[in-house]
């Protein structure tokens, strides 16, 4: 059941000197449940790729299909809202809300939602627990690690169960032991909850966890492994 | 969560947010603070016109205030007076003989106007009799025959009736009261002596005395020197009905204080028989009735009311006898509230400029929250609320501030003893009690909300155009 669809995608940027072609011509579909990272050098656009998939750029020309939806359809309202409900974000610099607990962070989403308390702290528990922070659920971000706070940003793109979760270089400011519990974590919630994860990353150990691997350059996908 | 979040930013910098908190709380309370003293002086004025000068309403002769003829009187008072008293409403009336006259001492006069009551008419209608300077007489309580006067304090140091004196007794009193010795010792050499005028003992006193000793026991020793001998002569001249000149002499049977320099200086009060036995004038021959009421605030119904059963007398409401009051009860109200709005207004600067850089360090969290799906409205709602926040923390520290002080000082007042002459001058008392309504706090809220809700708007603004994917970039 595909998630995700792109058909034909560019992307172009027009300055008064020169003309970039960030995105050229990507097609590309997504299954439920996928485990897909894409790859590629500085300037391949593969950070224009996942901006656009998440709504917070559009495409010049073409199409990105999310559950039927063609994102570049709707209006910037319509877009904040499918967001909300269908799209999970990752960032590389986590981007907690600092004065929010680490609970209040991974509810923040389902409060604006309007879930019930009871359904809200439920969801936002299990969540926690997954990724192995039941422990520090009033703590501030200033009070846990790098590798913690990743976590509480990874439960809270989860939150509310969106359609796909875009992780742009979530391991960058990591050392290596965080690195691999984040993955692990991941890895574990992409099989648990069945919700589809895209990285966009230069590590390798996100690439070879990945079971998709999507290689980009000068904006055009060149592969596209799939793993068994 | 929106308003959680709202309210911990605005902790997230504290010494910032106390910065502007501490800028508005002070704003706030001096404009309040500063709105209680008016409103207590002007309080004050109305309380002591309505009470010891002017009462609420006035019936006259239409004419007799151009200038104030003594042939103007009021015809059939009886039946006048009979109307008023069954008035619903009315808990008193006095009628009043007036004539212009010229108050003499020995070494000074003074043109006054005389005014002819009865005294237990007097009582009920006006408290000026609570007012007397104890010791100097008890002129609504005497049976005595003789002519008597009540003048007002001012009046009565214009004409040197009131002397000043150190003695003994006075200096005696004064240690007492624990005043140094050294202050003592200065003042002994003038023991015995007696001073015609307050200005010449002031002179004196400046001379021996240092600035710090005259601020400190000044006023303490102005007030125990103060002497007044019991029915001192002043003698009164003027028209009788005939329009010849005539006269008497009239002892001083007690002094009033209202802090009202014009009004002591020109108002004596003598009984009415004395008045009108005096000028020949027939015994029912009333030029002013005043009437009081049981509530100020029926006042314009009453009037109206009596307009209709007097046809042919002037009835005046207390806001058209004194026009100066009504003014300053009816558009102070607007002014404090334009007052607060200017205060409000420059806080409202420094609450922008704080919101602004709370925007601008806020880019990239700006930009997350834009991306994970917080819509324009909740992002506007959020910056508006931290705004909010920060102008009604700062407001109601301020407003429970200026409560409290002014609850201290509601009982003891502020004197402002050294300005004394010109407030009394303008009739207003130099020993204020600041006082405030309950509405003027919801009104100060409600100005305090609003000044949040137009800080925001800019920097909301602002926060509104930023694109998200741009914003996560920034560093």
């Amino acid at each position: 059941m595909k998630v995700l669809e792109l058909k034909n995608v560019h992307k172009i940027y027009n300055s008064s000197e020169v003309k970039v072609h960030a995105v050229n011509g990507v097609t590309l579909d997504f299954d439920k449940g996928e485990f897909a990272a894409i790859v590629g050098p500085s300037g391949s656009g593969k950070t224009t790729l996942l901006n656009m998939i998440g709504g917070l750029d559009t495409p010049t020309e073409g199409e990105i299909m999310v559950d039927h939806t063609n994102l570049a359809g709707l209006k910037s309202s319509a877009l904040i809202d499918f967001r909300m409900r269908n799209i999970g974000f990752v960032f590389q610099s986590y981007n907690l809300i600092p004065v929010l607990t680490a609970k209040e962070n991974v509810e923040f989403i389902m409060s604006l939602q309007k879930w019930n308390r009871k359904d809200r702290d439920e969801r936002t528990y299990e969540l926690l627990k997954a990724v192995g922070l039941e422990d520090r659920v009033n703590s501030r971000p200033s009070k846990l690690s790098g590798g913690q706070q990743q976590r509480v940003a990874v439960a809270r793109a989860l939150a509310s169960k969106p359609k796909f979760v875009l992780a742009d270089e979530p391991t960058a400011n990591l050392d290596s032991k965080s690195t691999e519990t984040l993955l692990d974590i991941m890895e574990e919630l992409n099989k648990e909850e069945g919700i589809t994860f895209i990285f966009s990353t230069h590590d390798a150990r996100v690439v070879k966890k990945a079971r998709r691997v999507i290689t980009v350059e000068d904006g055009k996908v060149i592969s596209d492994e799939r793993k068994n | 969560m929106i308003w959680k979040t709202a309210w911990k930013n605005v902790w997230r910098n504290k010494i910032r947010s106390m910065v502007v908190i501490a800028s508005v709380t002070i704003g706030i309370f001096g404009g309040i603070f500063a709105v209680a003293v008016m409103n207590g002086a002007i309080e004050q004025r109305v309380d002591a016109a309505l009470n010891e000068e002017i009462s609420h309403i006035h019936i006259n002769d239409p004419a007799f205030r151009d200038n104030y003829d003594m042939q103007l009187h009021i015809p059939n008072p009886a039946q006048v007076l009979t109307s008023l008293r069954e008035t619903p409403g009315v808990t008193a009336v006095s009628s009043r003989t007036i004539i212009t006259a010229m108050a003499n001492t020995a070494t000074k006069s003074a043109g006054v106007q005389m005014i002819g009551i009865d005294p237990e008419e007097e009582k009920k209608v006006l408290r000026l009799h609570n007012t007397t300077i104890p010791g100097t007489g008890d002129f609504f309580e005497t049976k005595s025959r003789s002519k008597l006067a009540y003048i007002g304090q001012d009046l009565a140091k214009e004409l040197n009736i009131i002397r000043y004196r150190i003695d003994a007794a006075m200096l005696d009193s004064l240690a007492s009261e624990e005043v140094p010795i050294e202050v003592l010792d200065k003042l002994t050499p003038f023991k015995g002596q007696r001073f015609s005028s307050e200005k010449a003992f002031k002179k004196e006193m400046k001379r021996v005395l240092s600035l710090k000793e005259q601020h400190n026991y000044g006023a303490l020793i102005l007030e125990k020197a103060w002497s007044f001998r019991a029915r001192s002569k002043m003698t009164l001249t003027f028209l009788d009905k005939d329009q010849m000149q005539t006269g008497a002499v009239f002892r001083i049977a007690g002094i009033y204080d209202i802090k009202n320099s014009m009004y002591e200086m020109s108002q004596v009060l003598v009984k009415n028989e004395d008045l009108l036995d005096l000028t020949g004038l027939a015994p029912d021959h009333f030029h002013q009735m005043f009437v009081r009421l049981n509530d100020m605030e029926s006042t314009m119904a009453i009037a109206a009311s009596l307009e209709e059963k007097l046809p042919g007398l002037e009835v005046l409401n207390w806001k058209e006898i004194q026009p100066d009051l009504a003014m300053m009860t009816d558009l102070v109200q607007n002014f404090y509230a334009i007052f607060m709005v200017i205060i409000l207004a420059a806080l409202a600067f420094g609450i922008v400029n704080t919101m602004l850089m709370v925007v601008l360090e806020r880019t990239k969290e700006l930009g997350m929250l834009t991306a994970i799906g917080m819509n324009k409205k909740r992002v506007f709602g959020m910056i508006m609320l931290e705004s909010v926040f920060l102008s009604l923390v700062g407001g109601v520290t301020g407003m429970i501030i200026s409560k409290i002080l002014i609850g201290m000082t509601a009982t003891k007042g502020i004197n402002f003893a050294s300005y004394q002459e010109g407030f009394e001058a303008m009739g207003f008392a130099s020993h204020i009690y600041p006082v405030i309504s309950t509405s003027f706090f919801i009104t100060v809220t409600v100005l305090i909300v609003i000044t949040g809700i137009l800080s925001s708007i800019y920097p909301a603004l602002k926060a509104l155009k930023l694109d998200p994917a741009e914003a996560l970039r920034t560093e």
